[in-house]
């Protein structure tokens, strides 16, 4: 009868186990740099928007006020987007007729509002308040980057959990105080704060991980 | 070899090396195969439309998922430590009951798995109970019974599935020899390890398979304790109890000695093998059944005496679930798992297969309806009177429950068909010991 296996089918098997074994960790470190890269979170990816609004134009060259538009990021949870009468009331002098505003003023005519893609989108189950940030001192640059160069709005955070409770653990250096939170490019994060402030958050930290904190 | 053993190895080899097997077979595979198919349906649908589709709500967030897993659990141990014990004593009976005792215990593991798993209610994301370096930047919570329950499934997944390959290993070479296509050969051959019947090899594979047998022995008891302190760590008045890691473990012992049982008897009939799993072998059993049996019983007794002695609140817990709106559990639970096994003090039925099968299943039965009143009517009254209300299992519940036993068949007949039932080299083993006496 011949041999069911050649004299190299040992090696070959114990080979195929190192290969295996190697595979497993190899796909473990593919995974793990994977799972950190920014395009895994759309980190520099726009969304396709019905009209090509532009914050460098309207934040940045003409330097309105963030909460002009997102006016209720002082008080609530959701920031808020503008309704057309927001737009309008600069567009009815302005860029009157441009075809790229039409969903504007249709938006204004119908009372319907504009439907924007959102490029921040968190899970159902994160419940986050702006309001709670911006009025603590986040800044709006501190989570969005600088938006007032942006030709088109894109994330520059992955906003993954990790990336929140970077902050969560040790809110301090992060922190500004409340007068520039809605400055850009301000330098540097973390000072300037009263001294009660700081020991407030050293202390605040462990409230601010627990799950339910997010979590709710 | 001398003709007698040469006798064994043909009776228990042909089965798995046979081209044909008989309608009987087929129609029970079709039948657990199709068991199968409502798993599957049940499964997709619940990953779908969530765990809403049970009967599950407040106060009873753990239903038929619990209650199937801490039964399949149960088996799993019951079996897995009953094979090891006889490995390990070397113990004559291991000879008959060894294999599909740890084939049993293996494909328990795999159905107990499948209810931790999709009770999570996003099911895709298991393996955020499984310690990594997660970009959510946080481990899982060691004190919650989710991540007891992966560690206690994966640890028992492997040293299940070691034991009962680690055993099949000469007997995977041996039908590599008497394979009769040359694929046959080569496919039994490279599960077999290269296996050559050396001394060397004998050496090694005896220390293998004691050393797996040894860590089943802690492995068992913990994990079954884990089970049970699922129960016990909440706060729960009739949960909230020391003595629940030991009812666990006997009732979970005579589960799984009585699905051995159940096995063995149906074996025995259905591939003519009276000769290997003698009488001697199933009344060994049957006593086994029996005393586990009574221990259980003394479990029982042991509860009530323990809520008589405890404070207002779980006395009165456990009094509702023996006599409250699911007293009937607890009764069924009863007749099942503790009088209807006494049939076993009597020889004939020992070793009649009617009685095996009927004691088999009822040991079973008995031992669901236990889980089922423990962790139905053990929440029933709740701190909170406002949540006192009962749970059914919807049908999509019940579906998973039913595939669940398709898949044990549907594994356990695959299994008969493809490899030995019954060791082939310890009843080889065996024969030479006493033609040497």
């Amino acid at each position: 009868m011949a041999q069911l296996f050649t004299p190299a089918a040992t090696t070959l098997f114990r080979v195929a186990i190192v290969l295996m074994g190697l595979g497993v960790v190899a796909a473990g470190a593919m995974a793990y740099v994977w799972a950190r890269s920014g395009s895994t979170w759309n980190v520099g990816k726009p969304a396709p928007q019905p009209v090509p609004f532009r914050h460098d134009l309207h934040s940045g060259s003409l330097g309105i006020d963030c909460r002009y538009c997102h006016s209720t990021v002082e008080r609530v949870a959701d920031a808020g987007m503008p309704s057309a009468q927001t737009c309008m009331s600069c567009h009815s002098q302005v860029w009157v007729g441009a075809s790229v505003l039409e969903p504007v003023r249709s938006s204004f005519d119908l009372g319907q509002p504009i439907t924007w893609a959102s490029v921040h989108r968190l899970p159902d189950y994160a419940y986050f308040h702006h309001a709670a940030h911006v009025t603590k001192g986040v800044a709006c640059e501190t989570c969005h980057g600088r938006v007032d160069q942006m030709t088109k709005t894109i994330k520059t955070q992955t906003m993954s959990m990790g990336w929140c409770l970077d902050c969560h653990r040790d809110p301090v250096p992060h922190l500004r105080p409340r007068e520039a939170v809605f400055a850009t490019g301000y330098e540097p994060h973390g000072q300037g704060l009263p001294e009660d402030v700081r020991m407030f958050y050293q202390e605040a930290s462990r409230r601010l991980t627990s799950c339910n904190t997010c979590h709710r | 070899m001398s003709s007698e053993a040469q006798a064994v190895t043909n009776t228990v080899a042909d089965v798995p090396l046979s081209r044909r097997f008989g309608w009987i077979w087929w129609v029970a595979l079709l039948a657990s195969g199709a068991l199968v198919l409502l798993l599957g349906y049940t499964l997709i649908s619940v990953a779908i439309l969530g765990v809403g589709v049970w009967g599950v709500n407040i106060p009873f967030v753990w239903g038929f998922d619990l209650i199937n897993y801490a039964w399949w659990i149960g088996i799993a141990n019951g079996a897995s430590l009953f094979a090891a014990i006889l490995v390990l004593r070397r113990h004559d009976l291991r000879t008959a009951v060894n294999r599909f005792a740890e084939g049993v215990a293996f494909f328990a593991v795999i159905c107990a798995g499948i209810f931790p798993i999709v009770h999570l209610g996003r099911p895709w994301l298991f393996y955020w109970v499984f310690p990594y370096p997660a970009t959510f930047q946080v481990w899982p919570q060691f004190r919650s019974t989710l991540t007891w329950d992966f560690w206690a499934i994966s640890t028992h997944a492997i040293v299940t599935s070691l034991l009962w390959y680690v055993g099949l290993i000469p007997d995977l070479a041996t039908l590599r020899d008497r394979a009769r296509t040359r694929a046959g050969k080569r496919l039994y051959g490279v599960f077999a390890l290269g296996w050559r019947g050396s001394v060397r090899d004998w050496a090694y594979h005896q220390r293998a398979y004691r050393l797996v047998a040894i860590l089943v022995l802690p492995l068992i008891l913990i994990m079954q304790s884990t089970v049970a302190f699922e129960f016990a760590v909440t706060l729960v008045p009739d949960w909230h109890e020391t003595r629940q890691p030991l009812h666990f473990v006997a009732t979970g012992l005579a589960q799984g000695l009585s699905i051995v049982l159940l096995v063995a008897v149906l074996l025995r009939w259905g591939l003519r093998l009276g000769r290997y799993i003698d009488d001697e072998d199933v009344d060994l059993l049957g006593r086994l059944v029996l005393a586990s049996a009574l221990v259980s019983g003394y479990l029982y007794l042991d509860e009530i005496a323990s809520a008589l002695l405890a404070e207002p609140v779980p006395q009165e817990a456990t009094f509702n679930r023996i006599t409250g709106d699911y007293a009937g559990l607890y009764w069924t639970s009863i007749v099942y798992s503790i009088l209807i096994p006494q049939l076993l003090w009597l020889k004939a039925a020992r070793r009649s297969t009617v009685a095996g099968i009927f004691v088999g299943i009822s040991i079973g039965v008995g031992v669901w309806f236990d889980r089922f009143s423990i962790i139905v009517g053990g929440l029933q009254t709740d701190y909170l009177p406002s949540v006192w209300r009962t749970y059914a299992p919807t049908l999509p519940e019940t579906g998973l429950f039913l595939g669940t036993l398709g898949l044990f068949a549907a594994l356990l007949l695959l299994f008969v068909r493809f490899l030995p039932v019954v060791s082939m080299f310890e009843t080889r083993h065996d024969e030479h010991e006493e033609a040497s006496s």
